[in-house]
């Protein structure tokens, strides 16, 4: 993902040059869930991105922190990819470079464009059960059992292996690379670039072209500086404006105020 | 010549910088104003090989090239100069005359535990009498049966109050003490071996710099780094990585001051504009864009030269007296842009700016640093 967002209208694509690319939160969280995972049980970590070159950033990151080895979708065929093509790309690459894989952790959302449309596209396309917004997880033989939040609800579910997870960020918070993993990331570990002839897809298959949807334009909101007075005993106001905000409130001071009151 | 960082740097300076502002950006007001050094920040820092950040792996260091280590240092600076101060110094002066003189043996006692933070190292030459005068040293060693008695009292130890090993220079001859100084590792616990009080300092407070006394201190033979007589030699070699050290630490001081002023310059209006928009302020910030991007450069081009094994003393005394100077700058014209809120303690601005000054004068002062490379530029034959 990206730091910012500026956009160009013309080509209705992101100046890429403009904005630092960076490991998506969600999915260092996802990745950290994943490596608690092989701690406990062994496995095998691979990691994938699609993005443009400088996208192999992130996954020598990851490598530093215990991945085994980094797969790079890149080719301009698979540039300004829609959500839907994203994950279609990704099935056919998981389906070719990790073809026996058990669990495929996302990020519930990327946190500049926020669809969260990848994770579940991507498991309809691989043909999993797949989970979003997963909270925790545990492993027991091929049983997983997660708890996602779901609304205001939490659920716990199960379901068999081979599968997807979407992971937020309320726990398994990622852990700082060493500087020591992140040397040898750069000096032995393992990156293979994947373009689009090696996915076999069509001749004619453009992202651009083969994308159902556009994203038109990209603007931040201009703030309202609406002034609201409230009139009436205080315990009323309060509870009108927990009533009304708390989510706004909530929000902004990175508390759950459903949980304080 | 390619200027450009690599993939890595640029992951290594996320990466840092990430951890700086995370665990260091919250405290760094606190730890300056109560002169504080920050344990728990420290512990978090150990498994993480900031304490061993050049150190072979087989040691358990992360064996990063030169100019990767520069970053590391000029993140942590960025955000807490004192922090980066203890990392350096540990690293240049502490743990690295280890790595490139020590015995086998001394290697596998000391550089595990140096590299993993348990022990943090500090490099004691400064006396009373002794300050740019290395040649002034008056602590002794003298030879006693399979070990050395030393005597003597070090002042204005970087990292003094918590150091694990320190490395001791000493005069093994006392009869020619201009030839025969000599460097020895004492660790703590040692009898003799005491830690004065911490010295209270403008800046960099939350570094532990204090005196070190050694009282009839007795050492075994197999504490002395190298040779007798091979103090001079060790001293110099040390404090040329020493400057690449304290050079990034000036850098990152100096990035911190400028970013506070772009984002001030940017918020802050007077006359019904941003300050950024009058001319004046716009000047002061292309030049100290600009300054900061020559010292990096500078910087760079000394790392550069130390990885390919060729000579960079003078290189290295450019990089450190040019870094050292634009930070004493760029922070007095930061706390000029933040006018009066610059010189109250709730803008960041005055403390980079008390941090700056003593890089102009530890790890050799500008004027020992001018004579390193006046000398270089008149020992050349044309």
């Amino acid at each position: 993902m990206v730091s910012e967002l500026p956009w160009d209208a013309h080509t209705g694509t992101l100046k890429r040059e403009l904005a630092e690319g960076m490991l998506n939160p969600a999915c260092s969280h996802a990745l950290e869930a994943a490596l608690q995972v092989k701690e406990k049980h062994g496995g095998h970590i691979t990691v994938m991105t699609m993005g443009p070159p400088m996208a192999e950033e992130v996954l020598r990151e990851a490598i530093a922190l215990g991945a085994d080895r980094g797969i790079l979708l890149t080719d301009p065929r698979m540039a300004g990819a829609d959500t839907f093509v994203t994950s279609y790309i990704l099935a056919r690459a998981i389906e070719k470079m990790c073809p026996d894989f058990d669990l495929v952790f996302c990020g519930c959302h990327s946190s500049d464009s926020e669809t969260a449309q990848v994770g579940p596209q991507l498991s309809e396309e691989l043909n999993v059960p797949g989970a979003a917004y997963v909270e925790k997880l545990d492993l027991e033989g091929r049983t997983l059992r997660i708890r996602r939040l779901s609304d205001n609800f939490l659920e716990t579910l199960e379901f068999e292996l081979p599968g997807l997870v979407t992971l937020t960020t309320r726990h398994y918070a990622p852990r700082y690379v060493s500087l020591s993993g992140m040397q040898q990331a750069f000096e032995h570990g393992e990156v293979a670039v994947v373009q689009a002839a090696d996915l076999k897809l069509d001749p004619e298959f453009t992202s651009r072209k083969n994308s159902p949807t556009r994203i038109m334009d990209v603007f931040a909101p201009v703030a309202q500086n609406k002034n609201l007075v409230m009139k009436g005993a205080p315990k009323k106001i309060v509870e009108e404006l927990l009533e009304k905000f708390d989510d706004k409130i909530g929000g902004a001071i990175g508390k759950d105020l459903k949980q304080a009151t | 010549m390619d200027f450009n960082p690599t993939m890595k740097h640029n992951a290594v300076r996320k990466t840092v910088r990430k951890f700086a502002e995370s665990e260091l950006g919250p405290i760094a007001h606190e730890i300056d104003r109560d002169a504080r050094f920050p344990v728990e920040v420290i512990e978090k820092m150990q498994p993480l090989n900031f304490f061993g950040l050049q150190v072979s792996r087989e040691y358990g260091g992360a064996e990063l090239d030169t100019t990767s280590y520069a970053v590391a240092i000029e993140e942590i600076s960025r955000v807490c100069a004192g922090v980066g101060l203890c990392v350096t110094v540990h690293n240049s002066v502490g743990a690295f005359p280890i790595q490139r003189f020590g015995t086998p043996r001394q290697k596998e006692r000391f550089l595990p535990l140096l590299a993993s933070g348990k022990a943090i190292g500090a490099f004691c030459l400064t006396e009373a009498n002794a300050g740019s005068d290395a040649g002034g040293v008056e602590t002794t060693a003298v030879k006693d049966g399979d070990g050395y008695i030393i005597n003597g009292t070090k002042i204005f130890v970087t990292n003094g109050g918590v150091c694990g090993t320190a490395l001791i220079f000493a005069v093994t001859d006392p009869e020619n003490p201009r030839k025969a100084a000599s460097v020895f590792i004492v660790e703590k616990g040692t009898p003799g071996f005491s830690v004065g009080e911490i010295e209270d300092l403008c800046g960099m407070r939350s570094n532990p710099v204090s005196s070190l006394f050694f009282e009839d201190c007795r050492v075994p033979a197999e504490n002395l780094l190298g040779r007798e007589g091979d103090g001079i030699k060790i001293g110099l070699t040390a404090l040329d990585t020493g400057r690449i050290g304290i050079a990034a630490q000036a850098l990152g001081i100096a990035q911190g001051a400028f970013e506070a002023s772009v984002k001030y310059s940017r918020e802050r209006q007077q006359f019904r504009k941003p300050l950024a928009s009058f001319q004046t302020i716009q000047n002061y910030l292309a030049d100290m864009a600009t300054e900061i991007d020559a010292a990096r450069l500078l910087l760079y081009r000394a790392c550069a030269l130390k990885d390919s094994a060729k000579p960079f003393s003078a290189e290295a005394a450019m990089a450190k007296l040019y870094c050292s100077t634009t930070a004493t700058r760029i922070t007095n014209r930061a706390v000029q842009i933040h006018g009066g809120y610059g010189y109250s303690k709730e803008y960041d601005v005055e403390r980079y700016f008390r941090d700056a000054k003593v890089t102009e004068i530890y790890e050799g002062t500008s004027e020992v640093q001018r004579m390193v490379i006046s000398r270089a530029v008149l020992s050349k034959l044309t």
